[in-house]
């Protein structure tokens, strides 16, 4: 297993620690000092390789976010000519019904459909420093000239699953028709998601005010 | 059928009885599209007329359609077709329900899933992918819907789609769902589940569902309709005065408006103004709540929600803290009847908060037993019985002691929890509440004072109740509600009629569609039948049919009209005709799809002459109770404000729907002909043999 695989597979690294560990930091704000950056906590950048930096990411408000799923079905309309939600690069499905960790025992009080209504769907980072560039063993994934989404080349990659792997979100899916890897490409700068929600809750955020928008959403998630 | 996109291409078949799990080619299906209309083939080909509804015989057939899981707007209807337990006939029908399941099924590589046989235990199906298998559900018999679902989604992945059936569907109660997503409920069909001993089906799929169409082509069909499309039910005008508005219609449920919230939703969320062509705010436009709860309920509504792919989100989502001193959870979600079902039932509640109290908690705890109300009827019973003294007779004196009925005369929520679990336990005399209120009838000899009772509201003596039917447009909704073999769940003439337009413009809009402006009337000031009434009728049935085999919402569409002043109203009713060839590749105009409905129809009605063993569908099927003749004993049919009918104009009317579809006019039975003409000579054939041909076609 490579390093970042291991890292990866460090619980501590799961987005669901990294929601304790945000919520923590903002509590602790007022009396300490926060020696890091609170993006880096959300936004892979631990290992900044000089990488173009995206012109933002696609963000979803869990309060507005009815589960319809038609962004799914829309990204991959734009993006693939099929209607494929496991591979949409905005995830609804997987915590549609109930938290991203599972129905637990206590899932009626939990996130999603069975519990208390609130739809956390996740979508990239367009990580700085992003892993799935790193990792990727046939250089396939780059910054896109114009809007530095990082993009797959579909003629490169190879359906290897390492970028899968890597994510500290679970966002890049290998489509399984295709055997090639996918993730949000922005759409060229208007993502279909956005464009297409009906109850306006998914937006595309310039990179300057991705960190507030970002602990905005973590914040309504935390106290719901 | 590597030939046709849109479908998925195979048809799973799991037999409960040997353990079996086959799967064939949809192909042998096309011509009947999908949803219901295999559902019908199957029965058709495989289900003998004699079969009891939870014998080993019977089948169950899930069943999506070309556009299920498209991501085109409202398709993800999932029709559930099988022999019908509160019909007094046992008469095949379909539930139906929304959510996410039907899209799963697609997306794991199947239209359909056809169940058959009977476990001798308890399981629960079990299908990714291509890997589909039996699982023991021993440990999950006996419980809830809810912890059903999270026990499922816990063993499989919690992307799992799940339907499942709650204790009502697994004692067999005849008036019981199943249900998906917690909210999502297909009435009528869960005591075949539990009579098979399938408490579940999980679904993960990973793979597409592909579509034909260029893709800018798909994509500009995908606006289009996001275009033209309006509140729930179709409701083209707002509720009350907004500035972007020519007109608005209280009843409208176009409700959104400023001020109006989500109101217990994490930071604030208003509706608001939400003009057509702001399409990012569609879901806000049907405030629902407000509908079905009344006022109290906007502090209450986290958010509205719904089904797979559908911009308008028409189920309410509450948090309603006093749920938890019912011991049920606080978070309950629904739409309709699914909350005006329990004001039936416990309808003499003293204050405001109490009947929003009665709603939600019935609710809650309906779909986790998974119990059905039949539209209202179990509630209406109930209080007929309760007050004309009947359940007294009726019961043993112990059991009618034991049952506080004091709850339910102060109208307290908590008659509810005891009630229903009885109901859902199938506990003593009470719990036949749930037959279906025909068998009800005769079991406790239930005469012309409960059938001919407008209060009690039963339509047709097969047991449903009223709904959209003489009160909408008369002869038309009467003759839409005769056809079926349970209450057709069709809105194709109520989105119609409710659109919110004046009268002038839908009379304009009517002619247009049905050859003249005299299909529709003025509300409870009818006029006799006509030529473009019977056609109208015949529209609205034969796209109720496609909807629920393609699958489409049959709640949005038709969109015969449309919210946009620059068409004028007008909706477009070619929408159907061209997401069919677009997804499929199979090219067919409007007419040549509302033939293919017209054939399903058909196939439905021979399964039902088939089933009864008379051609005399006029007579032995076709039937209404008689308060609808004889309401209002001072007016005359045709009178301003009655929706009373004339027994000689219904027999014309159903003279002349029977021609408009090509049946016998006599009896209403398929002719010779036309089963030959809709490519159904082999159930010609079969029916000769059993002389169920009508004798002069």
């Amino acid at each position: 297993m490579s390093k970042d695989n291991e890292e990866k597979q460090n619980f501590m690294e799961r987005p669901t620690t990294r929601r304790e560990f945000l919520k923590k930091s903002v509590e602790g704000a007022a009396g300490a000092a926060v020696s890091f950056s609170v993006l880096s906590l959300f936004t892979d950048s631990a290992q900044a390789q000089g990488i173009k930096l995206a012109d933002g990411i696609v963000i979803t408000d869990p309060v507005k976010c009815t589960g319809c799923r038609r962004c799914e079905t829309n990204c991959t309309a734009v993006n693939d000519d099929k209607a494929h939600p496991y591979i949409s690069r905005i995830k609804v499905a997987r915590n549609y019904n109930f938290a991203k960790i599972g129905p637990s025992i206590n899932y009626q009080n939990g996130d999603g459909q069975f519990g208390d209504f609130t739809i956390v769907a996740e979508t990239c980072r367009q990580c700085e420093s992003p892993r799935c560039v790193n990792v990727c063993p046939m250089d396939a994934i780059s910054a896109d000239p114009k809007t530095g989404a990082r993009v797959i080349d579909q003629d490169e990659c190879v359906g290897c699953g390492r970028c899968v792997v890597a994510c500290p979100y679970d966002v890049p899916t290998v489509d399984p028709e295709a055997e090639k890897s996918t993730k949000c490409t922005l759409c060229e700068g208007e993502p279909a998601c956005a464009a297409g929600c009906p109850t306006g809750a998914i937006e595309f955020i310039p990179w300057k005010e991705v960190e507030m928008a970002l602990v905005k959403r973590e914040r309504l998630i935390e106290n719901n | 059928m590597p030939k046709y996109k849109g479908w998925a291409g195979k048809i799973l078949r799991v037999n409960l009885s040997t353990g079996n799990i086959t799967t064939e080619d949809t192909e042998k299906y096309k011509e009947y599209i999908g949803g219901m209309g295999i559902g019908y083939k199957v029965m058709w080909d495989e289900v003998p007329a004699d079969v009891g509804p939870f014998d080993e015989e019977n089948k169950l057939i899930f069943a999506g359609g070309p556009l299920t899981g498209t991501g085109a707007p409202c398709t993800a209807r999932t029709n559930i077709t099988s022999l019908f337990p509160p019909n007094p006939e046992n008469l095949v029908a379909d539930s139906h329900m929304g959510g996410h399941f039907s899209p799963e099924m697609k997306y794991a590589g199947y239209d359909a899933i056809i169940i058959e046989g009977k476990a001798s235990h308890p399981v629960w199906l079990r299908i990714e992918d291509d890997n589909v298998s039996l699982e023991n559900a021993s440990r999950l018999w006996g419980q809830g819907i809810f912890d059903t679902s999270a026990d499922i989604a816990g063993m499989m992945g919690q992307e799992a789609q799940v339907a499942a059936i709650g204790q009502a569907g697994e004692n067999q109660a005849n008036l019981s769902t199943i249900m998906t997503n917690g909210n999502h409920s297909a009435g009528g069909h869960g005591g075949i589940m539990g009579a098979k001993k399938l408490k579940a089906i999980g679904i993960i799929g990973t793979g597409s569902v592909q579509y034909a169409a260029d893709k800018e082509d798909w994509i500009n069909l995908n606006e289009h309709v996001m275009s033209i499309i309006g509140a729930n039910n179709q409701h083209v005008v707002p509720s009350t005065p907004q500035p972007w508005a020519e007109y608005h219609d209280s009843a409208s449920r176009w409700t959104a408006q400023e001020g109006l919230y989500w109101g217990a939703a994490d930071e604030e969320v208003e509706t608001g103004v939400c003009p057509p062509e702001d399409t990012n705010k569609i879901g806000y436009r049907t405030m629902k709540a407000i509908k079905d709860l009344g006022s109290i309920s906007e502090d209450y509504t986290v958010r509205m929600g719904g089904c797979q792919s559908c911009p308008v989100r028409c189920h309410s989502h509450l948090e309603v803290p006093e749920l938890e001193e019912y011991g049920e959870s606080r978070y309950v979600a629904n739409t309709c009847m699914g909350f005006w079902n329990h004001y039936y039932v416990n309808p003499n509640y003293q204050t405001e908060k109490d009947g929003f109290l009665t709603k939600t908690l019935g609710a809650q705890l309906a779909d986790n037993y998974g119990l059905w109300f039949n539209y209202g009827q179990l509630g209406r019973d109930l209080k007929y019985l309760y007050e004309n003294n009947i359940l007294r007779q009726v019961l043993p004196g112990e059991e009618y002691n034991d049952i506080p009925w004091d709850l339910y005369e102060k109208g307290d929520p908590a008659f509810l929890k005891d009630l229903y679990r009885r109901l859902a336990y199938q506990k003593g005399e009470i719990s036949h509440l749930t037959d279906g209120a025909a068998k009800l009838a005769d079991r406790w000899n239930l005469g012309e004072d409960y059938w001919n009772n407008s209060s009690v509201g039963l339509w047709s003596p097969m047991g449903y109740p009223v709904h959209h039917a003489n009160e909408s447009n008369a002869q038309v909704g009467s003759l839409i509600n005769l056809i079926f073999n349970r209450d057709p769940m069709c809105h194709s003439h109520q989105n119609f009629l409710g659109s919110g337009l004046p009268i002038k413009l839908q009379k304009e809009i009517a002619a247009e569609l049905w050859g003249s402006k005299d299909a529709i009337d003025v509300p409870a000031n009818y006029t006799p039948m006509n030529k473009a009434k019977a056609r109208f009728a015949k529209w609205s049935l034969v796209r109720n049919v496609l909807h629920d085999s393609m699958t489409v919402c049959n709640w949005m569409f038709p969109m015969a009209t449309s919210p946009l002043k620059d068409r004028n109203y007008r909706g477009d009713t070619t929408i159907e005709a061209k997401y069919f060839s677009q997804a499929t590749g199979m090219k067919v105009s409007e007419d040549e799809l509302d033939e293919m409905g017209r054939r399903i129809l058909t196939l439905h009605r021979a399964l039902t002459v088939k089933q009864m063993g008379t051609v005399d569908m006029r007579n032995k099927h076709d039937q209404i109770v008689d308060w609808v003749y004889e309401m209002d004993p001072d007016k005359d049919p045709f009178e301003a404000g009655t929706i009373k009918m004339d027994r000689e104009d219904m027999k014309k009317a159903k003279t002349m729907l029977y021609e408009e579809l090509g049946w016998d006019s006599e009896t209403g039975a398929p002719t010779a002909k036309t089963l030959d003409e809709l490519g159904l000579s082999d159930v010609k054939k079969e029916l000769a043999s059993k002389k169920l041909l009508p004798s002069k076609a």
